[in-house]
């Protein structure tokens, strides 16, 4: 068992490099987006700041009074792009909802992603996949619900005790919870989405109930697979984080820039192995479908004369 | 701008005057004036402090329901120069009920702990009562004690009574109250009040008007005022549950162990105007002392649980604000300070002064790099001086305490931390208490004059802005004009002179100008009594070869090497102030020039083998009252590092949104 299970685990990272041409893809689209809802930030920063020995606040370290002040001058030429960075991520999501019905195809398949082959799996699936969202967003909502109680507990433990300490510690605990249950579904939606492709499966709900059993029969199989990539994940951009935070010298722009976009390579990457090694999984562990009973005639006995019964010949001794 | 204020001064006060009924409390005008207290030449040999007022209480809390029953002397000597038969109190404690003043303030502008349209929460609220009031000579005058208004003519709000004697108290004589009272404190809130075991203490006994400027003056409680208050004596017994841990502002005297499971605990303290008191089981307590030029003072830091890794930072910071205040301002007098630290959701208890007791902020995981607890406990123990002997009116001029404060804390962080991360310093981000101010001021520059009465800002923010980092930021400024050594000079000299007293702001800018030796009446008028926006920028700059006609010396540079550079710098706010602009060359050569900003714009010229590299006004950034510092300098090569940082982090973050996103498909 745990030879198959490694198997998928690097099996799922060997199926992003072997496609790697997914990761890019969406590597680029997400930093062109980027670039594009920062770029009014930009055009209004330069002329503002980039001939003033003033910017040199930012340049030597990061002072964080400078950066206040110029965010409260008149034409806000520091505004927070919030509106338009919201407006492009959204666009991005919807492109990632449609571009799933390709990835998965192309892991569960293991073919190699041709731009035909690639979009006619993304339309196939783009609206089983919408329908997928709308499920599993109902799914969240008892956990929304959750968060509202684990937060209503987190005060009333906080205004009771007299320690800060017991609230901390619930918070902890119920955070870890939280974030397990939203894993959870988020690997049940996944092998949902892997039925669809891989069995061609039109109805979701259908497709979330074969999802759901698969999943309770190999829980902690697929839960670990899933953590073990995500930890990978969170490990490696925390230590850049902390790089880029404590290691980088303040006018290292280049250098953050590539640094930061590491990160965020690493997390796409991460994030296609973990659905590469669900899809590997699926391959290996998919429940032998019986086909369904095929109709047959049943064959034909030719009829028996009903003539004179045939004459009763007693044995011989 | 000052006639127009004092107009508005005095318009107020006969408005209010109308309103309240009340002549007695006419609003004192600001402006210069004459000693408003006659000391007795044995007592100025003797005391600190003309001692106008001598309190005994004798308070019990209940732990349980946060009330406290007590008894209240109060020995008052007229040194008002006047027979005086009516006085008034405060009773601090009934801002906390829905309809009082302060409540309607914070329910429109809000406070520091409340937001406007903030809801009335009925924990909150607080009470005092007085249930006895005898006079000596009068006796019982319960019956004729009469809530007034005199800022407002709210009825709803019950902070200042006035009670009337049988017979007036002559010039030199006293006259002995006594006043039996009681509190409910209300769930932390200003300052004051409990959170689960913790009692926070605070403006919680009537206490009488200052008799100021030929009028008493005794404001009720606003939401963005603090208090005023005679110098005097407190004698001060305090009965709590025997595992009670208390701080109080001044020295215990005695511990008595009672056989109801309670303690009273015995405290005097002299020279001071308010006492102030804590309790919670649950305190940790941590001593040490500094060894000041007056004898050791003892330091007593009370630990809420979880918060013990801050307390050696209170420690460490309280030693060295006491050393640089003794040595730049002026010694410290006592021999105590009690450092409050509230529990976690208590903390609109903590950030407060009162006499020899302060309250400071952290939580149990305050990183280092955030200075918040040191910021504080400074900012707080500052307040011994600008509060606590320089006793301003905190209703009228809140600058002078807060601001003058406020800037304080800047030289002293500034001092202990360095300069430019003395509020924050993470390797990724710094902030230095400079900036932290100038940030403040920023925020509403121009709503308020430093020199309006507290309860009149627009609102709570502007308040703040102003009174805070505005003051700082002008005294900061200010050490442009008059060098840095001066003005510490000058305040050390307003404090040597005003301490013990009640002080005005013209009073603090009479000092300013005798020490300096130069009249500032130009500056003061426009940073302290106006709104002027100060933004000076420098609107072109650029190089052209004199003969730009003749094609033949253009490229690549003139024959003659000859390049007239033209700056112009231009004054976009209302405020005046001479400022220094620096013009440096590709040769290496530099002008300097002094502009007096008097007029919208100046142009210089210049014509020389050289192109210009750069020009910059006030290079050293030390007029921190300019709103914008980026127009401040051209540079002629662009530079797009700090564009490019920018975009790093907003690319980052953009990025990350969408992949947050993008997880729910």
């Amino acid at each position: 068992m745990a030879r198959s299970e490694d198997g998928t685990f690097f099996g799922g990272a060997g199926l992003v490099w072997k496609w790697q041409r997914l990761l890019w893809w969406i590597f680029a689209i997400n930093v062109i987006f980027a670039f594009f809802a920062t770029q009014g930030m930009v055009d209004r920063l330069t002329p503002a700041i980039s001939h003033s020995a003033e910017s040199q606040a930012f340049v030597h370290g990061f002072d964080v009074s400078q950066m206040v002040s110029l965010m409260g001058q008149p034409d806000s030429p520091l505004e927070f792009q919030a509106p338009t960075v919201t407006h492009f991520s959204v666009v991005f999501m919807i492109l990632m909802l449609f571009f799933t019905g390709g990835i998965v195809a192309a892991y569960v398949r293991d073919e190699r992603p041709t731009a035909t082959t690639f979009f006619e799996a993304c339309g196939h699936h783009f609206w089983r996949f919408l329908r997928l969202l709308l499920y599993m967003l109902i799914v969240f909502l008892p956990i929304g619900g959750l968060v509202a109680f684990a937060s209503h507990m987190y005060d009333k433990i906080d205004d009771k005790s007299i320690s800060p300490f017991p609230a901390v510690q619930f918070f902890v605990a119920s955070a870890v919870v939280i974030l397990l249950l939203m894993v959870i579904v988020r690997i049940w939606f996944d092998m949902a989405q892997v039925i669809a492709v891989a069995e061609d499966e039109k109805r979701m709900h259908k497709a979330l109930r074969l999802a759901f059993g698969l999943f309770r029969r190999n829980f902690f199989s697929l839960l670990w697979l899933y953590l073990r990539v995500s930890i990978i994940a969170v490990v490696i951009v925390g230590l850049c984080l902390r790089l880029w935070m404590l290691g980088l010298k303040p006018e290292s722009t280049v250098a953050a820039f590539l640094l930061s976009q590491f990160m965020l390579l690493i997390w796409i990457a991460t994030r296609l192995w973990q659905r590469a090694s669900e899809a590997i999984w699926y391959r290996q562990n998919a429940p032998v479908v019986s086909p369904e009973p095929v109709w047959t005639p049943p064959p034909v006995i030719a009829p028996i004369a009903m003539g004179e019964p045939e004459p009763y010949i007693p044995p011989t001794t | 701008m000052r006639f127009r204020f004092a107009f508005a001064v005095a318009a107020a006060c006969a408005v209010f005057s109308v309103v309240s009924g009340a002549p007695l409390f006419a609003q004192a005008p600001p402006g210069p004036i004459a000693p408003h207290v006659v000391a007795t030449a044995d007592e100025s040999k003797t005391t600190l402090s003309v001692r106008v007022v001598a309190y005994t209480i004798d308070a019990k809390l209940d732990a349980t329901k946060h009330t406290i029953a007590a008894t209240e002397t109060l020995t008052y000597k007229n040194l008002t120069g006047k027979p005086q038969q009516t006085f008034p109190f405060h009773l601090y404690l009934n801002a906390f009920q829905p309809q009082s003043t302060f409540e309607t303030e914070v329910r429109r502008s809000g406070t520091r702990g409340a937001g406007p349209n903030s809801e009335w929460e009925p924990k909150h609220f607080g009470s005092i009562t007085v249930d006895k009031f005898e006079a000596d000579g009068s006796g019982d005058l319960t019956s004729k004690m009469e809530f007034i208004q005199p800022d407002d003519g709210n009825t709803g709000d019950h902070t200042v009574f006035q009670v009337a004697l049988a017979k007036p108290v002559a010039p030199g004589d006293s006259v002995t109250f006594h006043l039996t009272f009681h509190d409910q404190l209300p769930e932390v809130v200003e300052r004051t009040g409990y959170k689960r075991d913790f009692d926070m203490v605070g403006q919680w006994f009537p206490k009488v008007g200052v008799w100021w400027h030929d009028a008493w003056n005794c404001h009720q409680f606003h939401a963005n005022t603090e208090f005023f208050a005679d110098f005097g004596t407190f004698d001060v017994k305090v009965t709590v549950p025997q595992n009670e841990i208390v701080g109080a502002g001044g020295d215990l005297v005695s511990t008595v162990q009672n056989s109801d499971g309670t303690k009273t605990l015995a405290y005097h303290s002299e020279d001071v105007h308010d006492f102030s008191w804590t309790a919670s089981p649950s305190f940790t307590v941590v001593e040490d002392s500094w060894a000041g030029p007056n004898g050791p003072v003892a330091m007593h830091v009370l630990m809420s649980p979880g918060n013990m890794p801050s307390a050696q930072r209170y420690i460490d910071v309280l030693k060295g604000t006491l050393r640089l205040f003794n040595e730049w301002y002026g010694p410290y007098p006592y021999d105590r300070i009690t450092v409050v630290d509230p529990p976690h959701g208590g903390q609109d208890a903590g950030g407060m002064e009162y006499p020899t007791l302060i309250t400071c902020g952290t939580n149990w995981n305050m990183p280092k790099g955030a200075l918040l607890p040191e910021i504080v406990t400074e900012h707080e123990f500052g307040h011994q001086y600008w509060y606590g002997m320089v006793a301003t009116n905190e209703f009228e001029e809140a600058w002078l305490d807060e601001g003058i404060n406020s800037y304080t804390e800047v030289k002293i962080m500034d001092e202990l931390y360095g300069k430019d991360h003395s509020a924050l310093n993470f390797p990724f981000a710094q902030l230095g208490e400079q900036g932290a101010q100038r940030i403040s001021y920023l925020s509403s520059p121009d709503s308020d004059p430093l020199s309006r009465f507290a309860w009149k800002f627009r609102n709570n923010n502007s308040y703040g802005a102003v009174t805070y980092g505005k003051t700082a930021t002008m005294l900061l400024t200010l050490e442009k004009v008059i060098g840095e050594d001066t003005l510490r000079q000058g305040i050390h000299t307003y404090f040597m002179r005003y301490r013990f007293t009640h002080p005005t702001g013209e009073d603090f800018i009479k000092t300013i100008e005798e020490v300096s030796g130069k009249d500032l009446h130009w500056y003061f008028n426009q940073a302290i009594y106006g709104t002027q926006v100060f933004d000076y920028e420098v609107d072109d700059a650029h190089s052209d070869p004199l003969k730009w006609w003749d094609t033949s010396m253009a490229h690549p540079k003139p024959a003659d090497g000859i390049y007239r550079t033209y700056v112009t710098v231009r004054r976009k706010g209302d405020f005046t102030f001479p400022v220094d602009l620096v013009v440096k060359f590709d040769d290496g050569s530099t002008a300097t020039e002094h502009w007096d900003g008097q007029d919208r714009w100046m142009r210089y010229q210049y014509d020389r083998k050289a192109e210009i590299v750069s020009a910059q006004i006030d290079p050293q950034n030390q007029i921190l009252l300019d709103k914008n510092f980026f127009n401040n300098s051209y540079n002629d090569k662009s530079d797009s590092t700090a564009v490019h940082k920018f975009r790093n982090l907003w690319v980052f973050a953009s990025e990350w949104l969408s992949q947050i996103l993008s997880w729910l498909t």
